[in-house]
């Protein structure tokens, strides 16, 4: 990204549009804080009008489907046609490409998935090794993940009364507990002093 | 309502004329100094500035604490009695 310095009051004024941040003029007052603006939002990587989602989360939903949908078979078939390295392997590169390709290759494998249930999970270590399938799973991790960003972080600090507060009271009221059970007298000790 | 100090009352209660930027609420001698150095030397500049953030008490807020060192209390602060100020008599 070019020097924000170098940039006219009118590339400033932009660039505090695209980022959604609502400013006045740029003037000589006004442009170092309008600088660190921006240099903030560019930090948080928040999106501008201008960037559109990157095409991973694009396609987030159909990719959930499609990578559930798809592992199955995929599993089940790498499961089964591990011996049978040929097949496997045109298999792959079309795995890495188009969603309309890894359907194709899903339908003519109809294999029933269930027989390779319990070896699918045992084997999904070594089949996801492979950078594919670890985009498709980070494809579908980070797109969630930075929409929940955003809801989980307010609500995280909100107790009226620390946590800390809440141990010790509550290990204050547990001795205080252990101390009146400890001291109960029984029976047998009472019919002793008589 | 949040409690306002007397130099806050004193502030927003007539036109400030000429009065200096240490008449603003939380600017006090040290701060006021700091952006007289600045050339902002009377509290009408600082209105000024205000003004040209859109009034925007946040923004005013990072503003100030940037020029003068002030923190956010002091800030906030000033920010407040100028947007009251603005809101009787602009």
């Amino acid at each position: 990204m070019a020097l924000l310095s170098r940039k006219t009051a009118q590339e400033i004024s932009e660039l505090l549009d695209e980022y959604g941040i609502k400013h006045g003029p740029v003037v000589d007052s006004t442009r170092g804080l309008y600088e660190k603006k921006i240099k903030e939002a560019m930090g948080k990587g928040k999106r501008t009008k201008y960037e559109p989602l990157p095409d991973k989360t694009f396609y987030r939903e159909e990719e959930d489907e499609v990578t559930y949908v798809y592992r199955t078979p995929v599993r089940s078939e790498g499961a089964g046609d591990y011996r049978d390295s040929g097949s496997y392997m045109s298999s792959r590169p079309n795995w890495n490409e188009r969603e309309f390709q890894q359907e194709m290759s899903y339908s003519t494998y109809a294999r029933p998935r269930s027989e390779y249930r319990g070896r699918e999970y045992v084997e999904e270590p070594y089949l996801y090794d492979k950078t594919s399938s670890y985009r498709n799973s980070s494809l579908t991790s980070t797109p969630i993940k930075s929409g929940q960003d955003a809801p989980k972080a307010p609500q995280s600090k909100s107790r009226l009364i620390p946590l800390w507060v809440q141990f010790m009271f509550f290990l204050a009221v547990a001795v205080f507990l252990y101390i009146v059970f400890s001291s109960m007298e029984t029976n047998e000790s009472l019919e002793g002093i008589e | 309502m949040s409690t306002t100090s007397q130099k806050h009352r004193d502030f927003v209660g007539e036109p400030m004329g000429d009065k200096s930027v240490m008449a603003l609420s939380g600017i006090g001698g040290i701060l006021g100094k700091k952006l007289e150095e600045q050339g902002f030397d009377k509290a009408y500049v600082v209105l000024g500035q205000f003004l040209l953030l859109k009034k925007d008490t946040e923004m005013f807020t990072d503003w100030l604490k940037d020029v003068s060192g002030a923190n956010s209390r002091q800030a906030g602060s000033c920010a407040q009695c100028l947007k009251e100020w603005c809101d009787a008599f602009l």
